[in-house]
């Protein structure tokens, strides 16, 4: 009889060429909060999507109490008790606490009984011992009594093993707390709980167990009591140096470019102050959730800063707009390309003069098409965009010459302080060692980059020096001769703040 | 943008053909010059504003106000004569209304992000209840005779004005949309308006010059209207802004925002008014050519998604 309720045996998961998941196996136990943690990207999310049946698993296989079973979706991963809770809760604003409830109750008959309901939704929320009026509407809830709501849904459903995704990244600390007294009281009534956060004193609160993941890859699992943070985080980042090498010393000259103190946006960040010199290269390294690309936005204009002062060469400037951060020499190479960096459908050489178009335009606003080509033609070469003709569709091209082009885009304003958000995300290994040779020949020439990376590994190879975050506050400024990853690692996860 | 004529294009060429190769089969007046002209003439206004209406939906935006627009302009000038006002200065006047509705439009939609669907049906009743409150129920006639003669007679030879302004302003806007930053901007901010807005252009600015437009052409067809009709009532133009939008998708323009040509715009119109005028000559009701228009609408939405299935299907 002694069986995990859910179990993943040497299960792999691929997307296209992509290996999210190889060989991940994990056991979860009826009592147990079970922690599961890793940098982003490590392969979180796949498997929870594999435990919820969203994805199924390319090779290896789920059990449920000791059997293999086959989950086709969320609903059979529900009917056989697995239920996750994420940051975000997913309520219906519109209905109230027991409609939300209930929402995908099917025993309730054709006419639901209001009353029964209510009575009903009473007892689930008495259950994790929260105290919350089931007619309220959802759309009047905090965060946290959101989640409440979920959880209670996942209770009405007999939830056997219940999976919580970052679920106190947006609670205040009390009702952080408050959630974590419920995973332990729903575990001493027997049901597993997964708990993925990236607070690491959070987990040494709440769970039982720890499994770190890396890469992709089961690396171990341990009783709480034996294990300590600074274990887990070497073994979160790994011990390896990573695939990539300095390549060459430091540019930075003594020259500031871009002076920041005390920057914040309300309600993003706060207290942030750097400098970045013209030959240098500051990275902003952080966990999901640090802020750091609303730091970004901000310099480049998009959200406006509320506090702090930026000084741009000495002099204190105000950037109100994009147009206001490009006059001055700012550009900001999004990590959304779809959404932010590109017209997809649009020709690759459109996207190439999109921020300059005035300088292929004639004095009648006509567009100088031979002109246009060039430019296209030189970024071509220069930045080795592979590509049919300057007419295809940019929406055609691989994510790596979609990165170059969205380059090409803003080296062709001329910029002195480039901004990288995630500049390799999602593009092959040779791709990214191309972008890191053009950053650092970008200040080798003179400018200067401030590149957002999640990547720890890219951030100890291009940073001359590097920014943490963590939940909207600086948390200390490493120079890259200090830099490992396990101290990037302790800032990030707020084991450490020294005071630089 | 390159290539002269896209799949969409020549396959709208292609129906063109057929269309006038079938009238001319059919009815020997077809193709003479009166006939010609006539056909542009008895929808001239719908077709001027549909070259415009190209832009607003290439920018991912709608102006259903145009009819009333152009009601508004038409009813404004009417009232604007009958008081004693000079029919040049009235007409100068008047042709200051749409420019002016139509920065409030912009100015709503792209400033304020209101979505210009909701913003210009506001408009679409507001325009027009204005134009009612002018003439109530009455209807006005007796403008100057020359100002009669240029919305009837032949300005170069038997072209009259109306057409010519169609013609020049096809032109115009081919080269403004197709070869000129303008157009350019367009596209960009019809595809996504965050590409745009994070490459330093300003889309406010530029969505409102492209609203400001359109009441600019609606006046401008309302104040032809008044010429051509030589009578001017409260529901001038009223219902135009569906046949117009009907046009600009049937041309290859997206609902969606971003593509589309002039070229194509200029086909589909050319299609829509010689199908009338063919079924009008064979003395087919005008609700059976409405009906006929919708079927080609859908057929345009239908056929290239048919074609991508077949291409899909085809082995590789």
């Amino acid at each position: 009889m002694a069986a995990p309720v859910l179990a993943l045996r040497d299960v792999s998961k691929s997307f296209g060429a992509t290996r999210a998941l190889s060989g991940m196996t994990l056991e979860l136990w009826p009592g147990e909060v079970h922690a599961v943690v890793g940098e982003n990207g490590a392969g979180k999310s796949t498997m929870i999507k594999i435990m919820t049946g969203v994805h199924a698993p390319s090779t290896g296989g789920v059990e449920v109490d000791g059997r293999p079973v086959t989950l086709s979706g969320p609903r059979e991963a529900r009917a056989k008790g697995v239920s996750a809770i994420y940051q975000e809760p997913m309520v219906f604003p519109d209905l109230d606490v027991a409609e939300n409830i209930f929402i995908s109750a099917t025993d309730l008959g054709l006419v639901q009984r209001r009353g029964l309901l209510r009575e009903r939704a009473r007892e689930l929320i008495a259950r994790i011992g929260m105290s919350l009026d089931p007619d309220r509407v959802a759309s009047g809830l905090t965060l946290a009594e959101q989640q409440a709501v979920e959880i209670a849904r996942a209770l009405s459903q007999d939830v056997r093993v219940l999976i919580m995704d970052e679920p106190t990244a947006s609670l205040s600390a009390h009702e952080a707390g408050e959630l974590r007294r419920i995973a332990r009281g729903l575990a001493a009534e027997g049901v597993a709980v997964v708990y993925i956060s990236h607070r690491l004193e959070e987990i040494f609160e709440v769970a039982h167990r720890v499994t770190v993941i890396r890469d992709g890859s089961h690396i171990s699992t341990r009783p709480i009591a034996e294990v300590t943070p600074e274990r887990m985080i070497a073994e979160m980042v790994g011990r390896e140096v990573g695939n990539y090498f300095r390549k060459d010393e430091s540019h930075a000259t003594p020259e500031v470019l871009l002076s920041v103190r005390g920057l914040g946006v309300e309600d993003a960040f706060e207290g942030v102050s750097f400098d970045i010199h013209r030959g240098e290269v500051l990275c902003l390294a952080g966990l999901i959730g640090a802020r750091r690309t609303d730091v970004a936005l901000s310099l480049f204009g998009i959200r406006p800063a509320t506090a702090g002062r930026v000084l741009w060469k000495g002099q204190e400037v105000r950037i109100g707009s994009p147009r206001a951060a490009m006059a001055l020499g700012i550009a900001y190479v999004s990590e959304d390309r779809r959404k932010l960096g590109l017209a997809l459908p649009l020709s690759i050489r459109s996207n190439v003069t999109l921020a300059t178009l005035g300088k292929v335009l004639t004095r009648w606003g006509l567009m100088r098409e031979r002109a246009e080509r060039a430019v296209t033609q030189g970024y071509r070469e220069r930045l080795n965009i592979r590509m049919a003709d300057a007419d295809t569709p940019v929406g055609k091209l691989s994510g790596g010459n979609q990165q170059k082009v969205m380059l090409a885009k803003w080296l062709e304003t001329n910029p002195q302080l480039l901004i990288f958000d995630e500049p390799t995300r999602g593009i092959d290994v040779g791709a990214k060692a191309e972008v890191h040779d053009l950053i650092r020949q970008f200040v080798r020439q003179g400018g200067a980059a401030l590149v957002i990376s999640s990547d720890l590994p890219e951030v100890l190879a291009l940073g001359d020096r590097i920014l943490v975050m963590r939940e909207g506050r600086q948390m200390g400024v490493i120079p890259h001769e200090a830099a490992t990853q396990e101290g990037v690692m302790r800032l990030a996860t707020g084991q450490d703040r020294d005071a630089a | 943008m390159t290539r002269v004529l896209g799949p969409w294009e020549t396959f709208l060429l292609a129906v063109l053909v057929l269309v006038y190769a079938a009238n001319a089969w059919i009815s020997p007046q077809f193709l003479t010059v009166g006939n010609q002209i006539n056909l542009f003439q008895l929808s001239i206004e719908k077709i001027i504003i549909a070259l415009v209406m190209a832009f607003v939906i290439i920018n991912a935006e709608i102006d259903l106000s145009v009819g009333s627009m152009m009601g508004l302009s038409a009813c404004a000038f009417a009232t604007l004569v009958e008081a004693g006002t000079p029919a040049a200065l009235a007409c100068a006047l008047c042709l200051g209304i749409g420019p002016a509705g139509g920065f409030l439009n912009g100015w709503f939609v792209a400033r304020l992000g209101l979505p210009s669907l909701v913003v210009t049906l506001a408009t679409l009743i507001g325009f027009r209840g204005l134009a009612r409150i002018l003439l109530e129920d009455r209807s006005i006639g007796g403008f100057p005779d020359w100002f009669a003669a240029l919305g009837q007679r032949g300005l170069i030879g038997p072209v009259p004005l109306g057409l010519l302004s169609f013609l020049v302003l096809f032109a115009l806007l081919y080269v403004v949309l197709e070869k000129g930053g303008f157009g350019r901007k367009t596209y960009v901010i019809g595809v996504s308006r965050d590409v745009a807005e994070f490459a330093g252009l300003d889309t406010a600015r530029h969505k409102i010059l492209i609203f400001m437009a359109s009441g600019l052409v609606a006046s401008y067809a309302g104040l032809l209207f008044a010429a051509r009709v030589g009578a001017v009532r409260g529901d001038v133009g009223q219902g135009f802004e569906l046949d117009i939008i009907t046009m600009a998708l049937l041309g290859g323009v997206s609902i969606f925002g971003g593509s589309g040509t002039l070229t194509g715009v200029g086909l589909a119109i050319l299609i829509v008014l010689s199908l009338r005028n063919g079924m009008s000559l064979m003395n087919v009701t005008g609700h059976i050519q409405t009906g006929v228009v919708g079927l080609l609408l859908i057929a345009s939405v239908l056929v290239p998604r048919l074609g991508a299935r077949l291409a899909r299907r085809a082995p590789a």
